[in-house]
């Protein structure tokens, strides 16, 4: 039958598409794998080499331990002391974890009392404080940068995690505040009336009845908090001047834009740098595209 | 006041003042600055100038080029960001092995940061020892490697690729979204009627597909005059100023040129432009909302 040849040869058509989507999603991700397993002489050769034999584990070990390589002519030793940075990685690692922990405890904690009460309470200025903190986000950042600077000056706080910390929760709450009020309108109201005529007050409905309900939302919330602030650059670097407040972007593009770079360092500091995020866009996946639908709607 | 009337009070208080210390003291700063002289290297002169800052940016050579190099960069990654996510939604959305495979993957890109997926791109588009050079030496495609990105063109090039493969996720997974309140009710009645597969797609997919898509392509614009990270760790504005958009030119106005009142008014105009957009965005939404 045509017809059905006809419509599996568009089936093998359409795989063979999602095929090379996936491959321009993936290669560059492999390449980095791959050359992070590299010596510096094996990727400075035209072309360079493809299958690096044997893979070595140098790079990590250099960036963990800070041992050089014991097979100097195949790591282009030179390129190692120009790239001595990345042994600031770690430290980097650090200060962007206990920043993007910071404000995603303090966006799962503010973010849910506060869009708790504009989702499900009256007050007065509850409609203009909504629509001012969603407002809020619409101004561009670089528009701010200068004054940022500036109050964060002023509050005696340039390079420290509480600086990066509060920008962050300045550019993170809108969202949360969003995506979680609407979260919450959409939970059935009845069990927290209940939990309200069994005498909880709202702190303790919110606590005891609506976050059990809305784990998942939570979950997704605290997601979007972390990867905004881990991933964040202009910012942290007007912000942090050394390696005491310094978070990883901020480090990888001074190594990236060191024209004396190893490439093989830089491979194996990208990789470990990425593998948080990584690691909740495929564990978070199902959350994180909710999430993102529901955002599209701001 | 009873603990329980002040509840909500207290409770949005400390987001609202985070934002607030963010939002509106910064704007007023920033307007204030952009009417007074404040050149770093001049520290003692803060005389109101009024628009002079203004008029000297907006007259000066290197604000139109910016100008110029973000409209082909905002065109052009507009339009690849659309069409891949187009193309990867309708992937998305078919029943097939390779869907599902995508579907794993395809937010990757999207969590890692902008910096990083830079560094990658540039490494790959590198002229000297970039493996897209060795691929392409290997295959017999070019005989001797290509500066990709130290020419014009294609270093405008290999900032859109960059930036699709980061921004093309969201895109497509908008569209998913879009894809799958379509009533599949709606392809039988087409497919009844005679229609064929292009047809569908035209009369059924697109009508539907029109407002995300519409929505996809605002955000995307915004996005893309906003883009800082990307310039500074792959091109520097460079070769010849070809990838200096305009985020990038109030930077180095700020920081290499250390003129502050220049820097505020180009910032507040970028702000405006942005905010323009943002409009427009929000009215296509309410009409889609009424319609």
């Amino acid at each position: 039958m045509t017809g059905g040849r006809a419509r599996r040869l568009e089936r093998v058509a359409l795989n063979v598409a999602c095929l090379g989507v996936a491959f321009f999603i993936l290669a560059p991700f492999v390449w980095m794998l791959i050359c992070s397993f590299a010596g510096e002489a094996e990727l400075t050769r035209r072309p360079p080499v493809f299958v690096p034999t044997p893979p070595t584990l140098a790079n990590y070990t250099f960036i963990f331990t800070g041992q050089l390589p014991r097979d100097p002519a195949r790591h282009g030793i030179f390129v190692w002391q120009t790239s001595q940075e990345v042994r600031l990685l770690l430290p980097a690692l650090r200060n962007s974890f206990i920043v993007a922990m910071s404000v995603m405890a303090a966006n799962v904690v503010f973010g849910a009392l506060a869009a708790y009460s504009f989702a499900r309470l009256r007050f007065h200025g509850r409609r203009s404080s909504y629509a001012f903190i969603l407002i809020s986000r619409l101004m561009p950042a670089v528009a701010v940068a200068i004054p940022f600077y500036a109050i964060v000056q002023q509050l005696d706080l340039l390079d420290t995690y509480r600086a990066l910390i509060l920008v962050y929760l300045a550019f993170t709450f809108p969202f949360t505040i969003y995506f979680l009020s609407v979260y919450f309108r959409y939970l059935p109201a009845e069990v927290e009336e209940a939990a309200l005529l069994d005498g909880c007050s709202r702190f303790q409905t919110l606590v005891r009845v609506v976050v059990p309900c809305a784990a998942p939302g939570l979950v997704a919330a605290a997601a979007f908090a972390f990867m905004t602030a881990y991933n964040e650059f202009l910012f942290a670097l007007l912000l942090t001047q050394t390696i005491a407040a310094q978070t990883m972007p901020v480090l990888l593009a001074a190594v990236a834009t060191n024209p004396a770079v190893s490439h093989a360092l830089l491979a194996a500091c990208v990789i470990l740098a990425i593998i948080p995020p990584a690691l909740l866009a495929l564990v978070l996946r199902r959350y994180l595209t909710r999430g993102l639908v529901a955002s599209i709607a701001r | 006041m009873t603990p329980e009337r002040c509840y909500p009070y207290a409770t949005v208080l400390p987001v609202l003042v985070v934002v607030a210390l963010f939002t509106v003291y910064p704007l007023l700063y920033s307007a204030h600055l952009s009417v007074h002289e404040n050149v770093l290297t001049r520290p003692l002169d803060h005389d109101f100038v009024g628009l002079q800052n203004f008029r000297e940016v907006v007259t000066g050579y290197y604000f139109w080029r910016s100008l110029w190099s973000t409209a082909i960069f905002a065109a052009m990654a507009v339009a690849a960001v659309a069409l891949y996510g187009l193309g990867t939604a309708l992937l998305l959305n078919q029943a097939l092995l390779g869907s599902a495979l995508l579907n794993v993957v395809v937010l990757l890109p999207w969590a890692i940061p902008t910096v990083i997926s830079g560094i990658i791109w540039r490494w790959i588009f590198d002229g000297d020892y970039g493996v897209l050079n060795g691929l392409l030496l290997v295959t017999g495609v070019v005989n001797r490697y290509v500066p990709w990105m130290s020419q014009t063109f294609t270093a405008r090039l290999c900032m859109v690729v960059a930036h699709v493969w980061k921004q093309g996720p969201l895109a497509a997974v908008f569209l998913v979204a879009a894809l799958q309140v379509i009533p599949p009710a709606l392809y039988d009645a087409a497919h009844i009627d005679g229609a064929s597969r292009s047809k569908a797609f035209r009369f059924v997919t697109l009508p539907y597909l029109k407002p995300t898509l519409a929505l996809v392509l605002i955000y995307e614009t915004i996005v893309a005059i906003a883009t800082f990270d990307l310039v500074y760790v792959m091109t520097g504005g460079g070769p010849a100023d070809a990838t200096a958009i305009i985020g990038w030119y109030a930077y180095t106005e700020i920081f290499r040129f250390l003129n502050l009142g220049h820097g505020a008014a180009l910032a507040l105009i970028l702000g405006v432009m942005l905010l323009g957009l943002v409009m427009i965005y929000l009215r296509a939404f309410r009409s889609e909302d009424a319609a």
